[in-house]
């Protein structure tokens, strides 16, 4: 599980976080969703710990995140973060070098999936590749979570089509996925908890399934009644 | 300990074809100096000897006898040094700010690799390192070649054939290719801590931005202060109570404290104050 405890956040005198709580589980995928400007990246960042948060704490599986951790979570944001020199299958390779969590023959099979081919060399991509590649990357290890920044982000119907695809399939299955995206379209029906957040705090968290069932509402509508009062 | 290595070899590769090219460039023009500074020397000597008649010891009197020394002191030879320090000095700063600037922010991707931070700082370092030591070597290896290329141009009456420990003793080589132990620690370990101290007060800008730059200034200062106290005191005080040896050793204990200071500062950055 992801505990993210009471965590604030200042950029000089700009209050980016605060006081934002929400817990992430394993095999349920939880969206951020906020306007621009509003954390998401920030929050995400920071429980990779490559932002320092001025107050509060987050867990993974209840241990502050240290070197053990980034076999276990990993954060695919929206940018490629390969050397632009590398070919797909250099990328592939570095990440197998480093991680004990990389699991080549899923590697191979999302090379398939997405068509890509290993030659390419990453500075060469479309935007929609581009994502697939960081995708790919991401969803080859076994790890317990994905952090996901803007995965439609960008990129045409088609590619935003086939990413989706990956939420329905085994390449997910019993992994926690905590995603922030605008296109919430694409992945609506796929979301298991919401977290709106505005000025740098959550102002409402709710299980969609329960909303669904119980108010006969979807996430967008809620989206629409929160952020429109 | 295998990813370290791995990280040393994947830093070196970043920088390999600039590295390879500043070889090149040694080694290119090193040798066409040789070759144009030699056969200058015997068209003069020609000219002077044959066409003007001067006599050859008066010739030699007033040019000497040709040597790589001669060489050594030349724009063709030294140029290629100072450009690949140049490139080195510009390297240390590059190796860092490239991650967080180049097309891709690769610092994404180091820093959520399963080991720690500190490795990061240290494999840069180790390149650098692995670097200077890779000019060098190239140095040491292209002397003989020169002198070979000298010989086959200069006549034996027209030259002074000289050993490379000689040659380096007698040219600034000596500064890169120390003669004895004391001064490769002492001029390496310099060197090794500069570095270190560039890389503590670049994570500095890094972790905290514009505050940073003041901070690594002050960082930088203060350690500059530090390792050069003994000699600052004796200055200030006028009184010379250390013997050059114990200087040496005090500068060897000061920079190991330092190199250790930096160490650690940098970890603390990496771990708990860096952003992307």
């Amino acid at each position: 599980m992801i505990e993210v405890k009471n965590i604030s956040k200042k950029y000089g005198r700009k209050k980016v976080l605060n006081g934002v709580s929400f817990t992430a589980n394993k095999g349920e995928i939880t969206s951020l969703i906020g306007i621009n400007g509003v954390g998401k990246t920030t929050i995400l960042n920071a429980i990779m710990a490559l932002t320092p948060v001025n107050s509060g704490e987050i867990l993974i599986n209840n241990e502050k995140i240290n070197k053990a951790s980034y076999e276990k979570i990993t954060f695919i944001p929206d940018a490629i973060t390969m050397l632009p020199q590398m070919t797909i299958a250099e990328a592939m390779q570095f990440m197998q070098d480093f991680y004990e969590s990389w699991n080549q023959e899923r590697a191979t099979e999302l090379l398939g999936f997405f068509k890509l081919k290993g030659s390419d060399k990453i500075s060469s991509l479309s935007k929609g590749n581009t994502a697939k590649v960081n995708l790919l990357l991401g969803l080859a290890l076994d790890v317990d979570f994905l952090l996901m920044d803007e995965p439609f982000s960008g990129i045409d119907i088609f590619s935003r089509e086939q990413i989706a695809e990956v939420f329905t399939s085994h390449l997910i299955e019993d992994r926690g996925v905590i995603i922030t995206t605008h296109e919430i379209n694409d992945i609506e029906h796929l979301i298991d908890k919401v977290i709106l957040l505005d000025e740098g705090t959550v102002i409402k968290e709710f299980n969609t399934e329960e909303v669904r069932e119980n108010e006969g509402k979807s996430v967008i509508d809620v989206m629409r009644e929160v952020y429109r009062t | 300990m295998t990813r370290f290595l791995k990280l040393v070899n994947f830093e070196l590769g970043r920088f390999m074809k600039i590295y390879l090219a500043l070889i090149g460039i040694t080694i290119i023009s090193q040798i066409a100096g040789v070759i144009i500074k030699s056969n200058s020397y015997i068209s003069r000597a020609n000219e002077a000897i044959y066409e003007d008649l001067v006599p050859k010891e008066e010739f030699f009197a007033t040019e000497g006898l040709m040597s790589v020394l001669q060489v050594t002191r030349s724009l063709w030879f030294m140029g290629p040094i100072a450009l690949c320090i140049a490139a080195l000095i510009f390297y240390i700063f590059f190796i860092w700010y490239r991650d967080w600037f180049g097309k891709n922010t690769f610092i994404y991707r180091l820093l959520m690799l399963p080991t720690a931070r500190i490795q990061i700082f240290l494999s840069k370092g180790v390149s650098i390192l692995l670097m200077v030591f890779g000019f060098v070597a190239i140095q040491l290896m292209l002397l003989p070649i020169e002198s070979v290329i000298l010989k086959w141009i200069v006549p034996l009456d027209y030259r002074i054939d000289m050993t490379a420990g000689e040659i380096i003793q007698n040219s600034y080589l000596q500064t890169l290719i120390p003669s004895t132990f004391i001064e490769f620690v002492l001029y390496y370990g310099a060197g090794i801590m500069a570095v270190f101290i560039i890389f503590t007060a670049i994570l500095f800008e890094r972790s905290f931005r514009l505050k940073g730059v003041l901070l690594g200034a002050i960082f930088v200062g203060m350690t500059v202060l530090v390792f050069f106290s003994p000699i600052l005191i004796m200055e200030i005080m006028q009184t010379y109570y250390l013997y050059p040896i114990e200087i040496f050793i005090l500068e060897i204990i000061l920079g190991l404290m330092l190199i250790s200071v930096s160490i650690w500062t940098s970890h603390f950055l990496l771990k708990k104050k860096i952003a992307v």
